[in-house]
């Protein structure tokens, strides 16, 4: 603290950052976004064309869509955020990280624990809770992994060498402490055999739990850390300050707050309470505002900068992922009044909403991250800013017959499910009547998925492309 | 308060961000407005939805429910068993079977995944009375769906008086 400012300049220039690290986590989410991207075409395809579940039970439907989650949620995006985590949090506390182990532990397990999922989801072996579906053994990996991940975190943190801890590290801190509560309370459960356990939950109470688990992993591994990460990436790719300091601080804390009593408006029309259900639509309807309060921090800090907007293909990711943010942070608060769920819950409108959210926010955020970093990490320039510009149309054009679809779907089959004939009897008794009229919608949005898919392995091209022309004496540097 | 107020002004943290600068601008006026719109709106919601209106989740299913009942009066299962069979009676469960039973029972009525109906053979019983429960309560191990619930003991009825009628053809 008493070091000369000459001396603490020259020291603090001195950092060796550890970008190795980083470089393996990006590589490792563009690998896992193919693959998780490639079996949610497969899956769209299954839905609208039956003879695409291959007749085979690990290829099936349902063992399938738990692989696509998992490995957009977890290996998609898990990698990206602690790769655009390592990256900042380096820089925003100008300290390599705390401990190079540490770091390559958590780089392999988390590795390790997505190819165990990759196996025993085909196989069948899940624990039947969304998002939650991975077997015990794995659930301990998970924690212990996580708590790896945590201490490498919040050791850098104390080892740090500025006083002020900017906003992103707050946000990223909301994610590894509460992703750890959740996980841990969620999974709790008696195992009986290798591969099998019982939830110490029952009924009712499970199904809460459940859902204030999965409402939460969307809020804390999709949300708050990607907040962070775009308040950390947006600014130094626009060049522009932070619209509002104050406003970050209170839209931090607001979404915190009330984002984890919201989980109960997935169990609206159930056999849970009706105070409860009325607990988790109101908190979801006072969330508009802190989850907007992102959103505008993140628009109004482009004032000044519209003009790369034309020009500069990460602007343009970015200005679509803070957009669909705001989208679809209004569209779930909708979603959860319960006249408007009567008509939403258990249809396609539900799938739309999530993929607003993942393909809209979260990967269009992860790309943004991957353009701006891969090419200062080897030390180069963007292998082609045209096909970036291609990802971007392929992938915002995708989404849009995505989620149109998937609207037009969701409220055909609401409506469907209620219609009522003149004598009072339902219009539609069969069930299958109201799928086949959904099949336009399915393949529309197979269409969107592979438009988005085939962006993504532009990316990839185009990344790779960045390494292999990065000057050799850089890469070396950069070890 | 107001007139002190200069917008983008450098909050000056940047040397700890990384280069990154913040202004400390104001909150915008109508994100602050909307904010406390719902938080004053949203316990207004809850004790309207529970405590003035009294409304609940059972309340609604029973006044919907309630509603339905005035409106497309159901007979009785007695009175739907003792329906005078006439031709229009017999024109309606054609069209009752049509809509509903033909995906299994084939529109010539000799079968498919469910069994002949025409054949004079039966496997749950061949009275009217029969017919009319196998369809009300259904087989739900053989894959016949229970259709009391969906049709109502009036067009079960008539269903079953057509399934009756055309037996042995």
């Amino acid at each position: 603290m008493s070091v000369e400012p000459q001396t603490q300049a020259a020291s603090l220039s001195a950092v060796d950052y550890d970008d190795a690290i980083v470089k393996k986590f990006i590589a490792a989410s563009m690998l896992f976004g193919v693959i998780g991207m490639t079996v949610g075409a497969l899956i769209a395809l299954q839905l609208a064309w039956w003879p695409a579940n291959l007749g085979l039970e690990f290829t099936s439907f349902g063992r399938l869509r738990p692989l696509h989650t998992n490995a957009v949620i977890f290996a998609f995006t898990g990698n990206f955020i602690f790769a655009g985590i390592y990256y900042s949090m380096q820089r925003l506390l100008k300290t390599r990280l705390f401990s190079d182990a540490l770091s390559n532990i958590h780089f392999y397990g988390w590795q390790a624990i997505i190819l165990s999922a990759a196996i025993t989801l085909p196989l069948g072996l899940t624990q039947g809770k969304e998002y939650a579906e991975l077997i015990w053994p794995i659930d301990l990996s998970i924690a212990v992994i996580w708590v790896v991940f945590a201490i490498n975190f919040f050791g850098t943190i104390a080892k740090r060498r500025v006083k002020h801890l900017y906003v992103a590290i707050w946000f990223y801190m909301s994610m590894v402490i509460t992703i750890a509560v959740l996980h841990i309370v969620n999974n709790l459960s008696i195992p009986a055999t290798l591969t099998r356990s019982y939830p110490i939950y029952a009924g009712m109470t499970d199904a809460l739990v459940q859902w204030w688990y999965g409402h939460n992993a969307v809020g804390f591994l999709l949300t708050t850390p990607i907040l962070g990460l775009m308040y950390y990436f947006l600014p130094k790719s626009v060049e522009r300050p932070v619209f509002s300091y104050r406003l970050s601080i209170i839209h931090f804390w607001a979404l915190i707050f009330l984002y984890i009593w919201a989980g109960p408006h997935h169990l609206l029309y159930s056999a849970l309470p009706d105070w409860a259900q009325t607990l988790g639509m109101i908190f979801s309807i006072m969330l508009i505002a802190p989850s907007w309060g992102g959103m505008l921090n993140g628009l109004l800090t482009l004032r000044g900068a519209w003009d790369k907007l034309r020009t500069d293909p990460i602007v343009k990711f970015w200005v679509v992922a803070v957009t669909f943010y705001g989208m679809s942070t209004f569209e779930g608060p909708m979603m959860s009044i319960r006249v408007v769920n009567s008509l939403s819950h258990f249809t396609d409108w539900t799938i739309g909403h999530v993929h607003s959210g993942a393909l809209g926010w979260v990967g269009m955020a992860a790309f943004a991250t991957f353009y701006w970093l891969v090419p200062r990490l080897w030390n180069t320039k963007l292998h082609s800013q045209g096909l970036a510009t291609a990802h971007f149309w392929l992938a915002t054009v995708g989404i849009v017959l995505y989620v149109v679809a998937m609207w037009s779907s969701g409220i055909t089959q609401g409506l469907m499910w209620r219609a009522i004939d003149d004598a009072g009897q339902l219009q539609f008794p069969s069930f299958v009547d109201t799928v086949l009229e959904l099949m336009p919608f399915y393949w529309i949005r197979l269409v969107g998925g592979l438009m988005y898919l085939t962006g993504l392995l532009l990316a990839c091209f185009n990344l790779l492309m960045t390494v292999k022309n990065a000057p050799a004496a850089s890469a070396a540097a950069a070890k | 308060m107001s007139d002190r107020y200069t917008p983008d002004q450098i909050l000056g943290h940047s040397d700890e961000a990384d280069g990154i600068e913040e202004y400390d601008n104001r909150l915008p006026r109508w994100w602050v407005g909307l904010f406390l719109f719902c938080i004053a709106w949203s316990p207004a919601y809850a004790i309207h939805y529970h405590i003035v209106a009294e409304r609940s989740q059972a309340g609604d299913y029973d006044a919907e429910m309630a509603a339905a009942a005035e409106k497309w009066p159901q007979i009785s299962a007695e009175d739907a068993a003792n329906m005078e069979i006439t031709a229009d009676v017999l024109a309606e469960g054609e069209a009752i079977y049509t809509t509903n039973c033909v995906a299994c029972h084939a529109a010539d009525m000799t079968g498919g995944i469910g069994p002949n109906l025409v054949d004079d053979e039966w496997i749950h019983g061949s009275t009217k009375a029969e017919i009319t429960s196998t369809i009300t309560n259904g087989v739900t191990e053989k894959g016949m769906p229970p259709w009391g619930p969906v049709l109502g003991p009036e067009k079960v009825a008539k269903v079953a008086a057509f399934v009756h009628s055309k037996n042995g053809t």
